[in-house]
């Protein structure tokens, strides 16, 4: 009779041991990098604390919201000055990013230099910060929504660039393969071959870019760049709490709007074919 | 007009409302901006006097910009570590398979996605108002716009997760707590470690943003180098900036392409 042979040590402790001791010296240093960031932040539970009156009191200050704010025509000026900035901003931003993507895209560039420059191009944008650009444009154009316009248009070429470029490379080969057969110009293939394919994605996409746009207008307001973050910005420094809980209430209200738009353009957009 | 050309015109119709649309809006919105193309040329040899004026960078700042740099990404860290905190125990209460309470979960799903919906600055300067300037109020912005973020891809992940260890750990009576611990984290772990480095990269471009609005840092360096008009000091804080941003990409590609090349925690 054979025996069976029964193992006598079970795998999982052995597995434990392992990932445990891999894991416990990361877990230290995390912890103690951790604890020296709280250190050296001066972040402690009694901040909390004290944070929790502050809070009630600040609550009590802004109660109740002073909707007279709007009678200054500046204020609600300014949150058409936002929305605005932000449309533009990814208008131009959307225009600019499109050759960029053709030369970025393996199908339609063949020259691997120029593809690397472009590509290099628009991940160098993607790292620069969009405060950077704003207090640079702010220097060169001054303030005003003007310079926010310029900023959040530079500041959507990295992604939408990048985005448009990978749509472009995801296309159905065929219908540009037999452009190209019969003889078509470069220029003919991307309209006829490229732009009905990736025409819904890129609007889609810009579509998304506005929602992160409408946010970056806000704080550009901050640093110069013109819209409701300049006016909100300024009441609370101002302790003027109330009006500035009427503009927060109006600026949420305009952003979830514009953003449902934008939401509902998209869903309608996917899926559809335009420019067949 | 033969028959050809008329299909082909026809093919465009429906693109002139969106079209006309279109350039309604984009005319208006130049107008409210007060886009002007003058002020663009005339910026052309305002900037390139801006560069010589920057170049080159106050060698000298690059040992005072250490520390605010460092504080910089420190908020950023323990922000990201907050917000990663609070997003796991939003994310396990959201999740279905993990939370048999409908309402309690739509409730956290209801909460996470009226954070994503406020914007960073409204919070921001609201925990200004309350705490006072300082990375204080920076930590907890920061913590707070990751919530909705992570506790959302958190709960998705949760969701996602194989059933059947689940549903056996379940049928041997095993706790809540012990499902949580040996049938869910060991699938879930990877991707909530990968999104919350992810996280990390943009709360560090968030905490630099930060550093402008009064939270201390390196951006409130930045741009009162700027407004001082002490430009090669601005240029050295703009490398500076430069080099965070692309260390900690970096960084969190490093640890979600090599460490996570293998399975944590199985």
């Amino acid at each position: 009779m054979r025996t069976l042979r029964i193992p006598t040590q079970v795998h999982p402790p052995v597995y434990y041991e392992r990932w445990y001791r891999r894991w416990f010296w990361v877990g230290v240093i995390f912890a103690v990098v951790f604890a020296w960031s709280l250190a050296s932040l001066n972040i402690n539970l009694r901040l909390f604390w004290e944070g929790i009156p502050h809070f009630l009191r600040l609550l009590s200050e802004m109660f109740p919201p002073n909707w007279a704010v709007f009678t200054r025509g500046r204020v609600l000026w300014s949150i058409l000055e936002a929305l605005s900035m932000a449309f533009l901003g990814t208008f131009i931003g959307a225009i600019l990013s499109f050759p960029l993507a053709l030369l970025g895209a393996k199908n339609i560039t063949p020259s691997p230099v120029v593809r690397a420059l472009a590509k290099g191009l628009m991940a160098a944008e993607r790292a620069v910060p969009t405060l950077i650009i704003i207090l640079l444009l702010v220097v060169v154009v001054g303030l005003g929504p003007f310079a926010g316009v310029i900023a959040i248009s530079l500041g959507s070429i990295g992604m939408l660039g990048k985005l448009f470029a990978e749509a472009m490379e995801d296309v159905d080969p065929k219908p540009l393969e037999s452009l190209t057969s019969t003889g078509a110009t470069r220029l003919q293939v991307i309209r006829y071959a490229i732009l009905p394919q990736v025409l819904p994605s890129l609007v889609a996409n810009s579509l998304y870019r506005f929602d992160i746009n409408l946010r970056a207008a806000l704080f550009l307001g901050v640093v110069g760049g013109g819209g409701i973050g300049f006016e909100l910005h300024m009441a609370m420094n101002l302790f003027r709490y109330r009006d500035a809980l009427a503009i927060t209430v109006m600026t949420l209200g305009v952003v979830w709007l514009a953003e449902a738009i934008s939401d509902r353009l998209r869903r309608q957009i996917i899926g559809r074919e335009l420019l067949q | 007009m033969n028959l050809a050309s008329v299909k082909g015109l026809a093919r465009y119709r429906a693109l002139i409302l969106p079209t006309a649309i279109l350039t309604l809006l984009v005319w208006g919105a130049a107008i409210v901006t007060r886009v002007n193309l003058a002020t663009l040329v005339d910026g052309i040899p305002r900037g390139v006097a801006l560069w010589r004026h920057m170049f080159p960078p106050a060698w000298d700042a690059f040992s005072e910009l250490l520390a605010p740099a460092l504080e910089t990404v420190q908020i950023a860290f323990v922000g990201t570590v907050f917000g990663v905190l609070f997003a796991l125990v939003v994310g396990f209460v959201a999740a279905a398979n993990i939370n048999s309470n409908r309402i309690g979960r739509e409730t956290a799903r209801g909460l996470l996605s009226a954070e994503r919906a406020l914007p960073d600055l409204i919070t921001l300067l609201l925990f200004v108002a309350i705490v006072g300037l300082g990375p204080f109020p920076g930590v907890m912005a920061v913590a707070l716009s990751s919530v909705g973020m992570l506790g959302k891809l958190f709960a998705d992940a949760i969701e996602e997760v194989d059933p059947r260890p689940v549903e056996a750990l379940g049928a041997i009576g095993a706790t809540k707590a012990q499902i949580i611990r040996f049938a869910v984290l060991p699938q879930v772990l990877p991707s909530f470690i990968a999104n919350s480095m992810f996280r990390f990269d943009i709360n560090i471009r968030m905490s630099i943003f930060l550093g402008a609005v009064g939270a201390g840092g390196i951006g409130f360096h930045l741009v009162s180098a700027v407004r001082l008009l002490e430009y090669q000091a601005a240029l050295s804080a703009i490398v500076v900036v430069l080099v965070l941003v692309l260390a900690c990409e970096k960084l969190s590609d490093i640890v979600r392409t090599k460490i996570f090349g293998q399975a944590v925690l199985r």
